[in-house]
C-alpha cells in the first residue's frame, strides 16, 4: 500500500494530466449512469432524480400496457441491427476485396475516396437528399419512373430505403479498415498459391477470406453492445420524423429523442432507458465470452 | 498479423498478374459504384444551380432544363443568420477538436507510462463506458437539471469531446510508435514531466492526431441531436439546426394549406425554396468536403492504427 501511495506520488505529473479527461468522463459518462435509477423513480422536474420519490416498478408497466408499442420498438431496433450489420459486413468485404484486387491502382485510390464522401454527410443534410430523390411531386424517382408513389406515407417500403441509405452512406468508409488489414498480407503467400496452381477465386477462399476474420469478429464485438441502440440520424431526420411510418421505422432511440424534445413520458423512457442499457451490457459480456471461448487471441478483454 | 504492413493506401504489393478481361469487368462494376455513389452529391449541385421553376415543375433531375443563380442568391437572405451559425458551428468544431485532443492525448500518455500503477485502474475506467451507459434521457437530464448547460455552447462541446475509442486509438500510437527511450532520454537531460510530453511526445504524436481530430472535427460539425435537444437561442444555433430548421418550416406550409396568406407574406422572404434549400446544404457539408482529401489518408493510417490492439 505504502509503496502504491509512494509510486502515484513519483508520476504525480501523470496524475495530473489523466485528471481533465477523468473528470469529463465521470461527468458526462458516470454520472448518468448513476442516473438510470430513475427507472425506479417518481421523476418530478423540480426534484431532480435523485432527490425525486421512489416508484418502484411502476415505470416499467408501460411494457405491459403499451405493450404493442414497446414490442414494435424493440422489434425495429433488433431486426435493423441485423439487417444492417449482416448486409453492411458482407458489402464492406466484398468492396474492400474487389478493390484490393483491382490492379488499376490509381483508378482505385479515386474511387475509394468518392466512395467515403457520403460518410461525411450530416443527416440533417442526407434528408433533403432522400426527400429529392421520393418526394411525392417533386421527387426524382416518381419523374423517372412516370410513377405516383408516396414514399412518405408508405411505411412498408421504408425499411428497404433505410437500408440502401445506410449503405451508401456507410460502405466505402466502412471497407477502409479491411482494406488496410488486405493491405498486410504478406505476398509470398499468394505467390506459394499461384506456384502451386491455385486460381484467383480459390487464392480469395482460403488467403484473402481467412485473414479477414479477426477483423469481422473485433467490428462484430464491437457492434453487439449497440444491438438496443441506433443511427437515430437515420430514423429521426431522414424519415422526417413522419409520425405514419412509425410502424416499420420507430427504433427506441428515436422514442426516447422525441420524449425528450416533448418533455413528456420521462418515467416510462427512463424504463426504456435502463433496458437498452442493460441488455446492452449482457450481450457484450456474452459476446465476448463466447469469442473466448471460439479464440481467445480476438476477445476484446 | 503478418509481417508485411502498408498502409490502405500504397494498395497491394505487386502481384505479377496480367490484367485480363475479369480486370476490365471488376473496373466497370467498380466504377459503376462509384458514381451511384455520386450521384446523390451531384444532384445537391445540380439542384442548386436549377430553376425553381424547373423544378417545381419537372422536379428534381440530375441535369436540369434550366439553369440558375437564383438559389445561390437566396442563401444569401439567410445572410446573418447564416453567417452566425457558420460562426458557432466553426467555433466549437476548433474549440472541441483542440480541447478534446489536449485532454486525450495527456491521458493517453499518463496511462502508457509503464511503472505507473495507478493505470490500471484508469484504462478500466476508460473502458467502462463502452460497456454500459446511462442513454440520452439520463445524460439529458444531467445536463440541463444538474449542471445548468441548457443552450449554453459548453453542452455542444462536452458530449463528444472525449470517446474511448479515440483514447485507445491515441494510446497505442503511443505505445507502438514512439519508442520510450527517447522520453527517458530527455528526463536525464532534465526536462521534466509536462516539458517531455509538450516537446517530445506531442510533436511525435503529430500523424495519429491528424486523424483523430479529423474524425472529431467531422463529429462536431454534423452534430445535430445535441443542438436539437438543447440550444433554444437563434444566435446560438448551429449550421446543422439552420437545416433542421429550414426543414420544418417547408413542412409546416406545405402541411398547412390553411396559413393565412398574410404569416405567408411575412415568411415571404424567407419561404425555403428547392434550389436555396439545396444550395445551403452546400454550405453546411462544402467545408468538410473539401477538407477531407488532404485528410485521407491521416485517418486511414489513424484507423489502421486504432484497429491493432493495444
Amino acid at each position: 500500500m505504502k509503496d502504491f501511495f509512494r509510486n502515484t506520488w513519483k508520476h504525480r505529473a501523470h496524475v495530473v494530466m489523466a485528471l481533465p479527461v477523468f473528470l469529463i468522463l465521470f461527468f458526462i459518462m458516470y454520472v448518468p449512469m448513476a442516473g438510470l435509477v430513475m427507472a425506479f423513480k417518481d421523476y418530478d422536474f423540480s426534484l431532480g432524480i435523485f432527490r425525486s420519490p421512489w416508484a418502484g416498478l411502476k415505470n416499467f408497466n408501460f411494457m405491459l400496457v403499451s405493450k404493442d408499442m414497446f414490442v414494435r420498438m424493440t422489434k425495429n431496433t433488433i431486426l435493423y441491427y441485423l439487417l444492417f450489420t449482416s448486409v453492411g459486413t458482407f458489402l464492406n468485404v466484398t468492396l474492400a476485396i474487389a478493390i484490393d484486387q483491382l490492379l488499376f491502382k490509381k483508378m482505385a485510390k479515386t474511387m475509394q475516396t468518392i466512395m467515403i464522401i457520403p460518410v461525411f454527410i450530416s443527416y440533417a443534410a442526407v434528408q433533403f437528399i432522400v426527400y429529392a430523390f421520393l418526394g411525392s411531386n417533386t421527387g426524382l424517382i416518381n419523374h423517372m419512373l412516370g410513377t405516383n408513389i408516396k414514399f412518405y406515407s408508405n411505411g412498408s417500403l421504408w425499411p428497404w430505403i433505410l437500408l440502401i441509405v445506410k449503405i451508401w452512406k456507410d460502405t466505402g468508409y466502412g471497407s477502409v479498415l479491411y482494406m488496410s488489414v488486405l493491405a498486410g498480407i504478406d505476398s509470398e503467400l499468394y505467390e506459394a498459391a499461384e506456384i502451386d496452381g491455385a486460381n484467383k477465386w480459390r487464392k480469395i477462399w482460403h488467403i484473402t477470406l481467412p485473414s479477414l476474420i479477426p477483423m469481422v469478429t473485433v467490428m462484430l464485438l464491437l457492434s453487439v453492445g449497440n444491438v438496443m441502440r441506433s443511427d437515430t440520424g437515420l430514423f429521426y431526420q431522414v424519415t422526417r420524423n413522419n409520425g405514419g411510418l412509425y410502424k416499420y421505422t420507430q427504433v427506441i432511440d428515436s422514442y426516447v429523442l422525441n420524449s425528450i424534445l416533448r418533455s413528456s413520458d420521462f418515467g416510462y423512457t427512463a424504463a426504456a432507458s435502463l433496458f437498452q442499457s442493460v441488455v446492452g451490457l449482457l450481450l457484450m459480456l456474452f459476446a465476448n465470452w463466447l469469442v473466448r471461448k471460439i479464440e481467445p487471441e480476438n476477445a476484446l478483454f | 498479423m503478418s509481417k508485411k504492413k502498408n498502409s490502405a493506401l500504397d494498395i497491394a504489393p505487386s502481384r505479377r498478374e496480367r490484367k485480363g478481361f475479369g480486370q476490365y469487368v471488376l473496373a466497370f462494376l467498380l466504377l459503376l459504384y462509384t458514381v451511384v455513389c455520386f450521384l446523390p452529391v451531384w444532384l445537391v449541385f445540380v439542384a442548386a444551380f436549377t430553376d425553381e421553376k424547373t423544378i417545381a415543375r419537372n422536379g428534381f433531375a440530375f441535369w436540369p432544363e434550366k439553369w440558375s443563380l437564383n438559389g445561390v442568391n437566396a442563401v444569401l437572405k439567410y445572410g446573418d443568420k447564416l453567417v452566425s451559425s457558420y460562426g458557432v458551428t466553426i467555433f466549437v468544431t476548433v474549440a472541441g477538436t483542440f480541447l478534446g485532443l489536449l485532454v486525450m492525448s495527456m491521458f493517453a500518455y499518463s496511462i502508457s507510462r509503464k511503472d505507473f500503477r495507478l493505470s490500471k485502474f484508469l484504462s478500466v475506467y476508460l473502458l467502462i463506458p463502452m460497456l454500459f451507459n446511462g442513454g440520452q434521457l439520463s445524460g439529458y437530464i444531467c445536463f440541463t437539471t444538474y449542471y445548468h448547460l441548457k443552450d449554453n455552447l459548453w453542452v455542444l462541446i462536452l458530449p463528444l469531446c472525449v470517446t474511448t475509442m479515440n483514447v485507445i486509438i491515441l494510446r497505442t500510437y503511443i505505445a507502438n510508435s514512439i519508442p520510450g527511450e527517447l522520453m527517458e532520454a530527455a528526463k536525464i537531460d532534465g526536462a521534466g514531466e509536462y516539458r517531455t510530453f509538450f516537446q517530445i511526445t506531442l510533436p511525435l504524436l503529430k500523424p495519429s492526431l491528424a486523424a483523430v481530430g479529423f474524425m472529431m472535427a467531422t463529429a462536431y460539425w454534423n452534430d445535430w441531436q445535441n443542438a436539437l435537444m438543447y440550444i433554444d437561442t437563434d444566435k446560438k444555433k448551429p449550421l446543422q439546426l439552420l437545416l433542421i430548421n429550414i426543414q420544418k418550416s417547408i413542412e409546416f406550409l406545405l402541411n398547412n394549406n390553411n396559413v393565412p396568406s398574410s404569416v405567408r407574406a411575412a415568411m415571404g422572404g424567407t419561404i425555403p425554396q428547392y434550389s436555396s434549400t439545396m444550395a445551403t446544404v452546400i454550405v453546411v457539408i462544402g467545408p468538410i468536403m473539401i477538407a477531407y482529401p488532404f485528410f485521407q489518408k491521416y485517418f486511414i493510417k489513424g484507423l489502421t492504427v486504432g484497429s491493432v490492439k493495444g
